[in-house]
Formats: structure tokens, sequence, C-alpha cells
């Protein structure tokens, strides 16, 4: 069986449908068996002209990181995908809008700027779909049409798609969209007879598992659901916004609530006070908003508060770069605010993990009475995967307050000091219970209490109990040969799917490689840690920062062997770049 | 001033040593060479070969597409020219896009001909001139097991060599188109005829009348002396210039790109050369056509030479022997067309 790896790339101004576009091939593609990743970019004004891409991966195996080189472009605005062509395969196939209204000067259109071993296949996309519906608009369906044709794509599964997506918009636009879409397929059909390309289709495997094609957002959406999320608190930030809006759709269907409350401080504010009373809740941010979270959430740690934080971590500082991607809030949402305040991060590296961690996150926040921050990024909230459709056991997001036993009536002790660090935690208003709870630095009973030994004591149970918690968080895990390796790549977050995909190569390639994997950022398995890290010669860390942070919270573990890969573009870090690295640490070039 | 912008339609051999010569001679001139064929530069004279399976792809093709990069020239393939505006001195291409130019070398060379009366039959037959045109020769032998082959131009000997190497029961209407454009003495004709023969080509007299489809398929072939039938036509009756997107452009075409002796096509810095020029011939005062690889390529010289601002004469003297396993014959030059 042919192995397919091919990313199409939909690039226009905003107005042409690119993003419609490229979702409804996603959709279709996701439909027809085939594995997909993609991520769009758009530009940062929310609204407004600028360029939009869509870049979306398939092929049979599963997708793990999006590569740097196109290898079919469809270019609904030439001026605009003319920025694309650097990252054009040298052999790509480029699809455009071959009758533009009048006739364009030289070097207007990309067909003056392809190279000649790409092939170009115009097609009248304009006027294709205003034969076929009436209107323009629909030229982003034809240009699918062409795609559709052009590869042998299922074509019903497009048809199918457009239909679903315009019904809102009435019968006569679904219908004229999807003449659209037959418009573009009947042209290219009839245009290049002998030039299509047929790609093969997976077979679908019999009893294959529900697939979804969900975003980074989409499924921390659900896993919060999954876990029976009650109260949802935020303020909008990109990216974490989507997660608010899918969940306004959904919770209060299940009688939970969403609101949008006047800032961040108030969001964190309200997700303790909810934690507080038993209620799960949570809030998603983006760094200028985590920020604002800071004080309160080392409130939480001194007061023992469960509360479960999503940071969608984009470009900083500040601001920063508001639609770009960057894993730069690490050592922010590990020891981020005043304080010794150990707290719980966990980092998804994946569509599922991003379900899974979520999910999971607050047992983990009741259990261990902490804030769990889950630190996703652009990358990984924006991307769309067609996944296996997640789902988490009951006893997996079951209620893990530790309550006091009922003959501690009277003689409780909110802050009572045990060998796990954990105390059980009353309800307040529990009769026989009632209890202190404070920010200041406090003794078993929750009076505040500033003595020397005291204050130790304090801290001292405080870091048990989170480093404990380490039995519930997944350990590292290890990809490759088992014995010595010449590289061994460490990596979180939306950068392990890159990571791992070029450690697959490497390691096709006859390179000892390995790859590792943390999801549990803090805290964190020392020992697997550096068990792995003692087996590489070299330990590379891939990171999109451009200090090195996971190395900051774990390079004492390498032993003076690691090398860092640090970028700080704003954009995802390619498989291409990290097994460049490998290559030029092993010492020899194979690229 | 700038760099002066030329452009050449036509990768073909005049196209290609247009613009060697052209780089060699004004090297500073921004150059752009156009070509219809989606792909590299090919050698048509390869095609037969490439249907029999004797050579790959990569065999038949003349320059890779680094060689433009490293002669400093801008290729766009697979771009057709659909018109030429000589007042705006700009060339229009299929996808809407003028590109301005100070000179003009039009390499577009030829198309299949087929002649008018059989212009009813033209979807019933393969002609050979492209390398979309061998792929489907390629395909489609793969389900048939017998050829006719009508016309018979001179190629399409090379093509029945090849279809008898794959085994293929071939058949050849030999009537007077063949040896187009040559006008062969009645006794080359009938060496050739003996030749075919000999290599087991069945040879079905007279002229081509008609062509059916029958509903197995086939092909039903009536000629004015015989009946017969296959499972593919081939027509091969030669190649004729390819310019009726010029036929607004104010240039004079007859069946080619009149040009003069010089190749000059009388717009300042317009010149046509290969399959694609109907050359004046100062003695005998009219314009003649050329054919063959070589001689695409010797004009292609002089009109950018002519172009880069020299005054030379075509030769036209020049010879080029089409050889098909011993039938030789000097396809220089020719007058006519035929019908
Ligand atoms: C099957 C076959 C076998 C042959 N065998 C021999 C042989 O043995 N010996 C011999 O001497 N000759 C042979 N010939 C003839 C020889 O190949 C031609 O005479 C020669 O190729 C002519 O060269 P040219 O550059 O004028 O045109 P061509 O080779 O026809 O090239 C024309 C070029 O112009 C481009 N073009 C055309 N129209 C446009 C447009 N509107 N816009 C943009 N680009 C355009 C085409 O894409 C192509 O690149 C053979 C031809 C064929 C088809």
């Amino acid at each position: 069986m042919n192995r397919i790896d091919l990313t199409i790339e939909i690039c226009g101004l905003s107005g042409d449908g690119t993003i419609a576009a490229g979702g409804l091939l996603n959709e279709a593609m996701s439909r027809a068996g085939f594995s997909a990743l993609a991520f769009d970019s758009y530009p940062a004004e929310i609204r407004g002209f600028g360029r939009c891409v869509t870049r979306s991966r398939f092929g049979f195996d599963r997708q793990i990181a999006l590569e740097n080189q196109t290898n079919l472009l469809i270019s609904l605005d030439d001026e605009q995908s003319l920025s694309r062509l650097p990252f054009l395969a040298a052999d790509a196939v480029v699809l455009f809008d071959n009758h533009p209204p009048s006739p364009v000067a030289e070097g207007k259109s990309i067909a003056g700027h392809a190279r000649p071993a790409m092939s170009l296949f115009g097609a009248p996309f304009r006027d294709l779909a205003a034969a076929a519906s009436g209107s323009a608009k629909g030229r982003n369906l034809a240009a699918l049409g062409v795609l559709a044709g052009l590869l042998n794509l299922p074509v019903d599964a497009f048809r199918e798609r457009i239909g679903k997506k315009f019904k809102s918009k009435g019968e006569k636009v679904a219908a004229g969209n999807i003449r659209s879409f037959d418009a573009g397929l009947e042209y290219v059909l009839k245009t290049y007879p002998d030039r299509l390309r047929p790609l093969p289709v997976p077979a679908a495997p019999a009893g294959q598992a529900e697939k979804v094609l969900w975003s980074g957002n989409v499924a921390i959406g659900e896993g919060a659901l999954a876990a029976g999320l009650k109260n949802y608190f935020g303020y909008p930030i990109t990216p974490a916004t989507p997660i608010m809006e899918y969940l306004a759709a959904r919770l209060p269907a299940k009688g939970g609530r969403v609101l949008q409350v006047e800032d961040e401080i108030s969001a964190i504010g309200a997700v303790l006070g909810s934690f507080y009373t038993g209620a799960r809740a949570m809030t998603a941010t983006s760094g200028p908003g985590f920020a604002l979270m800071t004080e309160l959430i080392t409130q939480a740690v001194s007061a023992e508060s469960p509360a479960v934080i999503v940071d969608a971590q984009r470009g900083g500082p500040s601001t920063g770069l508001p639609t770009k991607t960057e894993q730069s809030d690490l050592l922010a949402a590990v020891f981020g605010g005043p304080g010794d305040t150990p707290r719980i991060v966990i980092a998804p590296t994946d569509v599922t993990e991003c379900y899974h961690l979520t999910a999971r996150a607050f047992p983990l926040a009741e259990k261990y009475q902490t804030p769990v921050i889950v630190l996703t990024d652009f990358y990984l909230d924006n991307r769309v995967e067609n996944i296996e459709r997640p789902s988490i056991s009951a006893d997996a997001v079951a209620d893990a307050l530790l309550k006091p036993a009922p003959d501690q009536a009277g003689s409780y002790h909110r802050y009572q000091v045990t060998p796990s660090g954990i105390s059980p935690r009353a309800l307040p208003g529990t009769p026989g219970f009632q209890h202190n709870i404070t920010g200041l630095e406090h003794d078993e009973r929750g009076v505040p209490d500033f003595s020397p030994g005291n204050h130790q004591k304090m801290s001292d149970k405080r870091d048990r109990k989170i480093q404990g918690a380490l039995a519930d968080l997944d350990p590292p895990e290890e990809y490759g040969d088992p014995g010595p390796l010449d590289v061994g790549v460490v990596a979180w977050g939306s950068t392990f799917g890159s990571a791992l995909d070029a450690v697959q190569s490497a390691r096709d390639q006859g390179l000892k490689v390995g790859c590792l994997k943390i999801t549990a950022l803090f805290p964190y398995h020392e020992d697997r840690i550096q068990a792995f890290m003692d087996r590489s010669k070299t330990i590379l860390i891939p990171e999109l920062n451009h200090s090195g942070q996971l190395n900051t919270l774990i390079g004492h573990l390498g032993r003076g062997r690691i090398v860092r890969l640090n970028q700080s573009t704003g954009i995802p870090l390619y498989p291409s770049t990290i097994l460049g690295k490998i290559h030029e640490l092993i010492g020899e070039d194979r690229s | 001033m700038s760099a002066p912008k030329f452009i050449i339609i036509g990768n073909g051999p005049a196209g290609l040593e247009a613009a060697i010569t052209l780089k060699e001679k004004a090297p500073d001139a921004r150059l752009t060479i156009i070509s219809r064929d989606p792909h590299e530069s090919y050698r048509p004279k390869l095609l037969p070969d490439y249907i029999a399976g004797q050579i790959d792809r990569s065999a038949l093709m003349a320059r890779p597409f680094s060689w433009y990069d490293q002669i400093g020239a801008r290729l766009r393939v697979g771009q057709t020219a659909v018109r030429l505006d000589l007042h705006a001195r700009e060339v229009l291409l299929d996808h809407h896009e003028r590109l301005a130019f100070d000179g003009l070398i039009l390499a577009v060379g030829g198309q299949p001909r087929i002649p008018e009366p059989y212009w009813v039959f033209r979807d019933l037959m393969l002609p050979l001139k492209t390398m979309a045109d061998a792929d489907q020769w390629i395909d489609r032998l793969k389900d048939v097991d017998d050829v006719l082959i009508v016309g018979g131009d001179l190629t399409g000997f090379a093509v029945v060599r090849a279809l008898l190497a794959l085994n293929k029961k071939v058949r050849f209407v030999f009537g007077e188109e063949a040896l187009w454009p040559t006008r062969p003495t009645p006794e080359i004709f009938r060496q050739a005829a003996d030749r075919l023969i000999r290599r087991g080509v069945e040879v079905v007299p007279g002229k081509l009348r008609r062509i059916v489809r029958e509903t197995d398929g086939a092909l039903a072939v009536t000629t004015t002396e015989a009946q017969t039938s296959a499972g593919l036509v081939g027509a091969f009756f030669g190649l004729a210039p390819d310019v009726a997107f010029l036929a607004e452009s104010g240039l004079a075409i007859e069946r080619g790109v009149l040009v003069d002796e010089h190749l000059y096509a009388g717009f300042p810095g317009v010149y046509a050369a290969g399959d694609c020029a109907q050359v004046y011939h100062p003695q005998i005062r009219d314009y003649w056509v050329s054919i063959g690889y070589e001689n695409a390529r010797a004009l292609g010289r002089i009109a950018a030479l002519n172009l880069a601002g020299g005054l030379e004469r075509v030769n036209v003297a020049a010879e080029s022997i089409f050889d098909d396993d011993g039938i030789r014959v000097n396809t220089s030059w020719w007058m006519e067309f035929g019908s």
C-alpha cells in the first residue's frame, strides 16, 4: 500500500471563504477515512482584511505534526498566495483561478512565480461558481471541486458536508454551493483528463471506531463536560475563547452555567469559589489573563483550594502575538507568583490528550486541593485532528474530595498535617466542620500563624502533597529503541508531535534516536526522565520559546549533555527542523 | 535603460536554440520562455521508442528545469499564449496574465495535421505530437492488438517499428498521403511499401474514406479500395503550424507566420522560427516551410541572432535527412502542405 503524506494548503484573503473551504476539506477527507491534522492561521486583527491560510496534512497513518512543506496549494487569491511559494515542495501542485475578471499584469498571477517543476492547474473558480449558482461566492467550493476531481477524492463526502454546512442558510444556498462544487469537479475532469492524479483512498477497516474531527479547544470543552463541569467562568482572549464559546453552547443543557465575567481576576476568583463549595469549575485564558490570575492562584495554593485553569499559550510577553503559537508560559505556570507555591501543571501533546488531561484535571484538583494548570498553546488549541471519539470512565473522573471522617466533627482541623500532605476537606456549611481558610500562613486549624516552625511545617506539607501527586500523573512515555541512544529528544506540548515525527524519520534512516514525552510538568517524574537522559549520549530539547524553559526546569538531570533547540517565531516547530538538528548532532547531514 | 525583455513562445528545439543564442548574444536581457507543455522540453523523435517501452520518460527530456536557472532564463511551463497584442507589445496567457516584451520569438511549432476530408473522423484517430499523445498511445495499446496507420508521414514509419516491437498487428493505409511531406518518386513509394510488407505490415490499398466505431469498440475502416478494421487508428498526416492564436495579431499568417529570410515577422523585434514559420525564399520568391529537428534549431538560432541585433539569413540549402531503416528523404524544405 502506498504511503500517503499530503499537505494541502488553501490561501486567500479574508472573505474568500478560505477557512470554510479548509474546514470542509478536513471534514470530507476525514469522512473518506484519511487521518488529518490541520492548523489554520489568520491575521491578528479580529476583523478586517488579511491573509488566511489553512494547512492540512492527510495520510493513512495517524498524523502527529504538520510539516513545513506543502504539496498542494489552492490559491483563492494569487497576491496573498505568492507569500506561500517558499513553503511549497519543489514538485507542488498549484490550483488557481485562471480567469480573473480582467487580465492581470505580469507577476500578479501565481502562475508567473511557480517553479517549472510545479504543476499548475488553472480553473475559472469564479466563473464556474457564478454559472453554477448565480454567485461567485462559491468559488471556494468550485476550487474544492477541482481538487476532488484532480485527486479522485470521494465526492459524496464533500457534497454531504457542503449540504450540511450551508443548510442553515437555506436549501437554495446549500444546493447552489453543491452545484459550484460539481462545476469545479466537471471542469477538471474535462480539462485535464490526462493529468489527473488519483489518490489511493484508505480502505475502511471493519469495526472502525467513530471518528471525530476536533480542535484542541473542542477536546478541552468535551473533557470538561465529561468530568461533569458545573460552572465555567471566563473572559475572552485568543486562543482560549473558543473553549468558552463551545461550553456556552453545551453546558447549560447539562445543567451547568457559563458566565463571562469582567476580567480574569474575577474568573479565577469565581472558579475558586465554586470549587470551594464542591462544584467543579474551570476557566481558560492565555498569557496576559494568566498573569492577572497569579495572585489568586497563589492564594489557592496557600488556602489549598482546587481550581482548573487552562492556559492556552500564545506568543508573549504581554499581549505579545495574539494569533501565534509559543510555549513560553511554562515557568509562569510552574512557578508564577510570589512565595513557594507548588501546584500541578500538566500539558497535553495532542487533541486526544487535551480531552483526557482536562477531564482528569478535575479529580486531581479535588484530591490534591490545588490549582491544576492545563498548559496548551495556540498550535494545539486551534489545530484539528480526526481522532477516535475519546471517552473516559466515570471512575477516572469521580469526585475525589477526601472528606473528613464523621467522628472528626467538632475537632476538625482543615489543614491537618498528614504523611501525604493531604488534609481532609469539609465543604463549607457542613455542621460540625466549620473552619477557617486563608491565604495568610496558618496553622492546622486555619488560624493565621507566622511562627518560624509553623511556616516551615506548612511549606513542607504543601510541597509533600504536590510531590505525592506524581502517583496520579502519567509518567513520561518513551519512544524508540530501549538501548543506548545517540540522541534522545525530550519534548512537551504541541512540539512533541513534531519531535516524534522527526525521531521516526531518523529511525527510518537507521539512526539511534529516541523520544521522551512529558505531560506532567509539575511535579515531574525525575527518575524516569533521568533514566532516559542517562542512556542518551546527547539530549535534545526542542521548544517554542527563547530561553529553553523546559530545560530550565529539568535540565539539571541531563548532566551537561543537553542541547537546546529554541524557536521564537510564533510558528510551530516542524519535524524537519528537529530532524535537521538531530543530523547535525549525530554529525552526518542526511537531509 | 533597463535590460530588454525578451519572450520566446515555445520550448521545442527552435525555442531552446533561440534561448541559448540570446543568452550568448544578449546576456543582460531578461528572458522568459513559455511552453504549453506542462513538462520539460522533449525530443519528439524519441516518442516512438518511448511508446515501444524501449526508453523511459526521463530519456526523452532535452533539458532539465535547472538548466534554465543556470542560463538565467525564466521558464513558464503549462502556460499557453492565447493572444498577441503587437500594439501594446504584450502576450496574453491563457490564465489571463499579460506579459510585456521588447523582443519576441515565436517558436510554437506545429500540431498534427488532419486533412479536411478526414476532419469528421478526428476523434476516432490518435495523432502523435506531444508527451500526452504518447501516454495515450501507451494506455490504449494495453487493450488493443491491431493498429491501423493512416496518412503515413515520416513519423508514421517510426511508429510502425514501435508497434511491431510490441508485437501488434499493424495495417497501413498506404495511399497518396504516404511519405508526406515529401513527394516520393513511384520507385521510392514502391520500395517503402515493400519494406513495410517485408516487416509484416499489412498494406491496405486506396485512400481513406470512412471510419466507424462498432458497438464492440473496434473501428471499421473503409478505403477507396478496401475494407478493414482495427482497435486503434493512428493519424500521421504531418504537422501544420500551430498559429491560430495569432490570427488577430496583425501578423501576416498564411499557414505559418510569414517571415522574411531574416525570420523577421514585420513588426519591430518580432521573429518566428521552427515549424511555425513560413520563410521567404529569395531565389524562388515564395515562402517555404521547414520540417525537422535540426532545421528548427538552425532557425531558432538565426531568429535570436537577429533579435540581438544581427542580420543573418537562413540557409535554405540546409539538409535534414529522415532516415528510417534505409528510406532516406531530405526533409529540409518543402512548399506545400497538401490539402
Ligand atoms: C513523433 C515525432 C517524430 C519526429 N521525428 C523526427 C525526426 O526523426 N527527425 C526530425 O528532424 N524531426 C522529427 N520530428 C519533427 C521535429 O520534432 C519538429 O520539426 C521540431 O520539433 C520542430 O521544432 P519547433 O521548436 O519548431 O516546434 P515544436 O517542437 O513543436 O515545439 C513547439 C513548442 O511551442 C509550444 N507552444 C505551442 N503553442 C504554444 C502556445 N500557444 N503558447 C505557448 N507555447 C506554445 C509547445 O509547448 C512547444 O514547447 C518529429 C516529430 C514528431 C512529432
